[in-house]
């Protein structure tokens, strides 16, 4: 038996619900402008530097740091476009970004994993990142893929064999956040080229994309700019990522943190605009909160408002924006805190209107895999996702003639319309699982009995042979050069 | 008078004032006190308040990172009259840190240096992104006890082990006990690659470094 993949549930909203006001998300534009002028950010890369000399921004080569004037900055962010379209192996999960549609997908990178099988926990390996390519592409609430964990077992080369493993297992679009330098982005490049057709085919209908994570404070890391360089020339989008953590990598004030993440993403993003002008860049900055009396990396305090003050940010500088949902602290799913500390992230998400998100199914501040939390994660996904549908009210809905029929003191069991809708009325999530006589199956059962069919049944359909003669044969050049 | 400069000492060190720190320590050494004594009377006492403090959930990070910055301050002004006269400050060990090359993560390194310096421990401290190598040669140089080496990579965690040859390579082995740590390291990782401990937090590493060098808490 072989399972379909359903088609996909983005989150649809047209509500929209404002953290910053106008006069907050100006007086951030203006600190970010302020910092880029005056501060200024370090680009350890001489190929970066050149370019901003090239554009007449003031670099001072002795300590790499580049100071952006207000002006050089809105020009070049006057050709970053505010939408693109992340293609896929099969053109109909191409995503088309869109104002009112948000994208999620699944968390990424993980180090360790918790074996589905023993339950022993094990270095993640590449055969773990195409089985769960394989699962996150059944699940309806994944528009596109990450990479879950790292290809352990393939070294110094692991993030062209996650890209392997991932395209291998997915007709969604393919999300890195791990191939950094120059040379492993030309590999990725040859790759999708195979994979697209041609290079005029990628750009056109980009297969994958990269998130290169800035370093707080105001630093950028040189592997990460060369190969998204080497990327925007492609026209594959790159999004920058910022991590600013209250405290240790940022002011310990949110407002300062946020100012101090979009400046390094803005810096990065003039750089691309000036080398390659119109190419899709996407914006992201992940706050997080380091632990006064330990320094432990914290990403689910109890006050966390204005968590999606970043997806404004980004709208405000006409960029799409990669939102963060997911990654609990809790050390295993099932638990109070799992569930907790994510549960509203992809309503408000939902409200706030990132075009894409990140990221389903790790556990332990994204490092540790156990496979049935990305269905919990998916499970939280649709209860958003309800929530967020517009209720439908209308004479068939309000259903006047059967409440006259059924009149006080009766019920309603026996009416045709009850029979029609009472079926789909209460939606079964995880947690509605019937076991007889009445009862209903623990919740964390149900989602590893789903990853087991899942795994079970759904297969994707595999690369064509001489295209994956191809890819194989691009590995191995790589290994050999890089490994 | 040496009494209320001694008192000035331990507050300088408290407040996390550097400035201060370092002007106390000058006027130590203009009025003719003794170096030994300003530091273990007048700002050692200042660390011990702090660290109590922090312990007792009083004081946080920042304050021990300024309480350190300061008596840095004090330390370097009084070294050189220390030195001359003979006298030396007790020290838990010698601890050579940094993040492995190819690695930027230093938030967790930080912390295990600023947690082993507070506990008496000198630090080292080599930074991001450090070739193997370095870590041999720093080591060499301020005959270090302990060797620290930091990986958030599982891309750069093998760089670990390079670390760990890089010792042997260097003949060092048996005088340096080396320690690992980071989200993708653990316990089995540092024995296969024959290093001498792991520890999941800063607060542990303290226990391993003590433990390693036989020193009782
Ligand atoms: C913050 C962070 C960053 C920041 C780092 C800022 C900085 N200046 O340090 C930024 C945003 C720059 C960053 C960049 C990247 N990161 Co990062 N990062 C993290 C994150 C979220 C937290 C790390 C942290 O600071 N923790 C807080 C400290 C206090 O804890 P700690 O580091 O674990 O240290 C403690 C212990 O481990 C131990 N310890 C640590 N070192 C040592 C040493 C010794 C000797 C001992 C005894 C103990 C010890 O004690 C410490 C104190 O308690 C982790 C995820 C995670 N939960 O760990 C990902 C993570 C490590 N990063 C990851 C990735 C992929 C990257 C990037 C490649 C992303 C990109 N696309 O650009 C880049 C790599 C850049 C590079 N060349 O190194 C992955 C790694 C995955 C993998 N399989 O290797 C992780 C796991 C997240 C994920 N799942 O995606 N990152």
């Amino acid at each position: 038996m072989t399972s379909e993949r359903p088609p996909l549930e983005p989150l649809r909203s047209s509500r929209r619900v404002r953290f910053l006001s106008d006069q907050q998300l100006d007086d951030l534009r203006a600190a970010t402008l302020r910092i880029l002028e005056e501060v200024g950010v370090k680009f350890p890369s001489d190929r970066a530097l050149r370019i901003f000399e090239e554009h007449g921004a003031s670099v001072d080569r002795e300590t790499q740091i580049v100071r952006l004037a207000p002006d050089l900055v809105m020009r070049a962010m006057a050709t970053v476009p505010r939408y693109f379209t992340m293609a896929a192996r099969d053109p109909s999960l191409d995503l088309v970004l869109q104002d009112g549609v948000t994208w999620f997908t699944n968390d990424g990178c993980g180090v360790e994993t918790i074996d589905f099988e023993t339950g022993l926990a094990r270095p993640s390996t590449k055969a773990d990142v195409a089985a769960m390519a394989r699962v996150a592409d059944y699940l309806p609430s994944s528009g596109f893929i990450w990479p879950m964990v790292s290809a352990q077992d393939k070294g110094r080369t692991s993030p062209l064999h996650e890209m392997d493993a991932c395209w291998g297992s997915t007709m969604k679009h393919v999300q890195s956040e791990t191939i950094m330098g120059a040379a492993h982005c030309r590999y990725a490049l040859e790759m999708a080229t195979v994979l697209a057709g041609s290079r005029e085919e990628l750009r056109r209908r980009p297969n994958f994309s990269l998130v290169v994570c800035t370093i707080a404070p105001l630093l950028q890391d040189q592997p990460g700019i060369e190969g998204a360089l080497e990327l925007a020339a492609a026209g594959v989008p790159v999004g920058f990522l910022s991590m600013p953590t209250l405290g240790t990598t940022a002011p310990a004030t949110m407002a300062g943190a946020l100012a101090l993440g979009d400046a390094e993403i803005i810096s990065a993003t003039v750089l691309l605009q000036l080398a390659h002008p119109g190419t899709p860049v996407f914006h992201s900055i992940m706050q997080a909160w380091a632990d006064p009396r330990t320094g432990t990396y914290v990403g689910y305090p109890l006050d966390q408002r204005a968590r999606y003050a970043p997806v404004e940010m980004a709208h405000h500088w006409g960029m799409p924006s990669l939102g963060a949902c997911y990654g609990t602290d809790a050390q295993r799913p099932g638990t109070w805190q799992a569930a907790a500390d994510v549960a509203l992230d992809p309503f408000w998400a939902g409200l706030v209107g990132p075009e894409i998100v990140t990221g389903m199914g790790l556990v332990k501040t994204y490092t540790r895999l156990h496979a049935e939390s990305i269905i919990l994660d998916n499970d939280l996904y649709q209860r958003a996702r309800y929530a967020l549908l517009d209720l439908d009210v209308s004479p068939e809905t309000l259903a006047l003639d059967v409440i006259a029929n059924v009149g006080p003191a009766g019920h309603f069991l026996a009416e045709q319309h009850t029979r029609k809708y009472m079926r789909h009325a209460m939606v079964r999530g995880l947690t509605h699982e019937l076991t007889p006589p009445s009862g209903y199956r623990d919740p964390i059962e149900v989602a590893r009995e789903r990853v087991r069919t899942i795994l079970e049944t759904h297969h994707v359909e595999p690369i064509e042979p001489a295209k994956q003669a191809e890819l194989t044969r691009i590995l191995a050049a790589a290994d050999r050069e890089l490994g | 008078m040496t009494a209320e400069l001694f008192t000035a000492m331990r507050q300088s060190i408290v407040d996390g004032e550097a400035g201060a720190a370092g002007d106390l320590a000058r006027q130590a050494l203009a009025t003719g006190v003794s170096p030994l004594d300003a530091i273990e009377r007048g700002y050692v006492p200042g660390l011990t308040a702090v660290g109590e403090a922090f312990s007792a959930g009083d004081m946080f990070l920042p304050d021990m990172m300024l309480a350190a910055r300061a008596m840095k301050a004090a330390v370097e002004i009084l070294e050189p009259a220390l030195k001359a006269s003979g006298g030396q400050r007790q020290i838990a060990g010698r601890v050579v840190i940094g993040t492995i090359k190819g690695d930027i993560h230093e938030i967790g390194k930080n912390m295990v240096a600023m947690m082993l310096a507070s506990a008496g421990f000198e630090i080292h401290d080599l930074g991001v992104d450090v070739p193997a190598e370095r870590f041999a040669e720093k080591a060499a140089e301020v005959d270090a006890d302990i060797v620290g080496v930091s990986a958030l990579l599982t891309t750069t965690m093998a760089g670990q082990r390079n670390v760990v040859q890089a010792i042997v390579a260097a003949g060092l082995r048996s005088r340096v006990k080396i320690i690992v740590g980071g989200a993708p390291a653990t316990q089995g990782w540092a024995d296969e690659i024959g290093a001498d401990g792991y520890s999941e937090d800063g607060v542990a590493s303290v226990a391993l470094a003590r433990q390693l060098l036989g020193i009782s808490a």
